[in-house]
């Protein structure tokens, strides 16, 4: 018992380490294309960054952000962001990559960043990539589990990015408890068609699927249409945890997120470190980028069994002894 | 699933999906017919949207609770008229160019939601909607009744406007004026009809069939709301009114191919028929295209004055 607190106590130590606070003030720029409060994309990396300057204070961590970028209209804004000295300037969205690396070769001293993407860039670029498929794997366990019908709908933005990725480790998921199971996988083209997304959802339901997911803003329109089967058992495992916190919750067995607070963090580390760029920075289990939540409140249909194969699935990840090959899946 | 299990999925889907798209082209169409295109169809969607969702959002816990619903299609079609006014305002009485006019009410009615919505609600948040009415008796008809007779009101609201702008196009004296002040304004100024005034009440039914449309997009389809809710079919409204050549009938038609020929390709798709999705998600337009160019009579023409400004003062 002593040991196992121990070395409880010996890895808070070494996480609780892996950042250390900014040696001086750093003044950090976001740009996205949506808002700061969208409960989604946007709002996760905000709020990511306001718990960093939360956690070290806004005189070493300073702010800004601007909303409603279009990637043609960012570059002004980052333009003057870098004339008020700003050190770091985070174009959250792969749209912004053109405009970042544009920026990149004009301020050499400035650290930039976009994601996600696999990508390495230039010396004074960092990307981020999330490894969704972590989180999609686990979803995937969970739904898996929990079909009856043997029918699950998966409703995708487009085929690419860490939406890729999360579908196929969702399929894989799937796959590792109940191979009879059939994933629907169809995608609206759009990442914020809502009204596409609900459709999609009902005729996935309408075909027999009975648990659904989805990833991108777009996804809350299909969790709407899964909630109107509101007597029916047809349920939600969501790739974001904000969909544990609204109405529709009831349908919403677990529900994973990005915490972009590792990103965020190791930005820092590195520009402090004098490391301006060309790295990826990973979002997964094992550096804390994922956050995973079940919901207590969904009823009986989260069983032990679902619980335990979740945590089991999450355990195994974190610990590396689950390794997920994504790109396996066509 | 059985291929005609199949097929009533796609119609089930497919029919609700068209009525945004035929509000708001009936609307469109009844600008056009008065020689005005109002390119900003999409910003008077997206304050249709948001207004008959703030009013259920709002009201869904106090008294007004029955009547939420109702309350938002009406607040979204006083809005759509007001905007249209506005619209007719800059077009008609300053004789703005009705593109520039057009893009620049889009860009305000979509900002102005988007605004007012992160103002008064913040995220993203959900709302009941309009609950499915099922028609007595005809509903229980084997395979159609519940394709055909299991919507919300104001889909069935949204069909029966066909038949009645048809009748007031084609039937009624307002409907004449309309056609006249869009073929020739000059002969219909000749005539004493009143060019401007014809043209402010024309592109108000536009605005107040544009604002319900949008209103249906919260209320009846996503129910909820979000910046981007409207997503283009604003657009896809002004492209149908050329499609169904300025005729209610023919609109009603394009709305439905295009609205089946999405739920058509996301049943390819879920079906898992081995077909890229890329191709999947462009078909209904396509569809409408090809369509377009092999089907459009010369017989149809558009209204002969259709985005000219008209000033009695000037001679051509």
């Amino acid at each position: 018992m002593k040991r196992s607190v121990c070395v409880i106590l010996a890895l808070c130590v070494v996480l609780g380490s892996v950042y250390a606070a900014p040696k001086s003030t750093i003044k950090i720029a976001m740009i996205v294309e949506s808002t700061v409060d969208d409960k989604g994309w946007c709002q996760s990396m905000h709020d990511a960054i306001m718990a960093v300057q939360k956690k070290y204070g806004s005189s070493l961590v300073e702010y800004s952000y601007s909303e409603k970028m279009k990637p043609v209209d960012a570059g002004s804004a980052a333009r003057q962001y870098v004339a008020k000295g700003y050190d770091i300037i985070i174009g959250h969205g792969a749209q912004y990559k053109n405009l970042i690396l544009e920026m990149a070769e004009d301020f050499p001293k400035t650290t930039f960043a976009f994601g996600t993407s696999g990508e390495i860039g230039p010396k004074n670029v960092f990307t981020y990539m999330p490894e969704s498929e972590e989180t999609g794997y686990i979803n995937g366990v969970i739904a898996g589990l929990v079909t009856k019908t043997n029918i699950i709908g998966l409703v995708g933005p487009v085929d690419g990015g860490d939406a890729a990725r999360y579908n196929r480790g969702f399929i894989l998921g799937v796959r590792s408890v109940n191979p009879k199971a059939q994933v629907q996988v169809a995608y609206t083209g759009s990442f914020g068609d809502y009204v596409k997304a609900a459709e999609l959802a009902h005729t996935q339901i309408k075909s027999g699927a009975d648990v659904l997911t989805g990833s991108a803003q777009q996804a809350l329109g299909a969790l709407r249409a899964v909630a109107e089967y509101r007597d029916k058992p047809v349920w939600w495992v969501g790739q974001d945890t904000a969909q544990l916190g609204i109405p529709e919750s009831y349908k919403v067995i677990a529900a994973a997120s990005y915490a972009y607070e590792a990103v965020v963090e190791s930005l820092i580390d590195k520009r402090q470190a004098g490391i301006l760029g060309g790295e990826c920075i990973p979002l997964n289990f094992a550096n804390n980028g994922f956050v995973y939540q079940f919901n207590d409140k969904v009823g009986p249909v989260l069983t032990s069994d679902v619980r335990k194969a979740a945590e089991k699935a999450k355990a195994d990840i974190s610990s590396g002894k689950l390794t997920i090959d994504w790109q396996s899946v066509k | 699933m059985t291929p005609l299990n199949i097929v009533l999925n796609i119609l089930s889907i497919g029919i609700p999906f068209s009525v945004s798209l035929l509000l708001a082209s009936l609307g469109e169409m009844f600008n056009q017919r008065a020689g005005i295109f109002n390119l900003g169809c999409e910003g008077i969607m997206s304050m249709g949207a948001f207004l008959g969702f703030i009013c259920a959002y709002y009201f869904q816990n106090t008294a007004l609770a029955p009547y939420v619903n109702l309350l938002g299609i009406l607040a979204a079609g006083v809005a759509g008229a007001l905007l249209g006014l506005l619209f007719a305002l800059v077009t008609v009485t300053f004789h703005a160019p009705q593109g520039i006019a057009g893009i620049g009410l889009q860009m305000l009615g979509i900002g102005t939601a988007g605004t007012l919505f992160r103002h008064f609600v913040g995220g993203v948040t959900g709302i009941p909607g309009l609950p499915s009415y099922p028609i007595p008796l005809l509903s229980k008809i084997p395979f159609i009744g519940p394709v055909f007779f299991n919507m919300n009101m104001l889909a069935y609201l949204a069909f029966l406007l066909v038949p009645l702008s048809h009748y007031i196009l084609f039937k009624t004296p307002w409907g004449l004026k309309v056609r006249a002040v869009g073929t020739s304004p000059r002969s219909a100024d000749t005539m004493a009809i009143n060019v401007q005034r014809t043209r402010y009440q024309a592109l108000a039914v536009g605005g107040l069939f544009a604002g319900i449309a949008g209103a249906y997009l919260s209320l009846g389809q996503a129910k909820m709301f979000a910046d981007d809710i409207v997503a283009g079919r604003g657009f896809i409204a002004v492209a149908l009114v050329y499609f169904g050549g300025w005729s209610p009938y023919r609109i009603l038609g394009g709305s439905l191919l295009f609205s089946i020929a999405q739920s058509l390709q996301l049943s390819i798709q879920v079906l898992g028929i081995n077909f890229p999705y890329e191709f999947a998600v462009m078909f209904p337009y396509v569809l409408v295209i090809v369509v377009l160019a092999f089907t459009r009579s010369a017989a149809v023409k558009g209204p002969a004055a259709l985005g000219q400004p008209y000033d009695r003062e000037k001679r051509i």
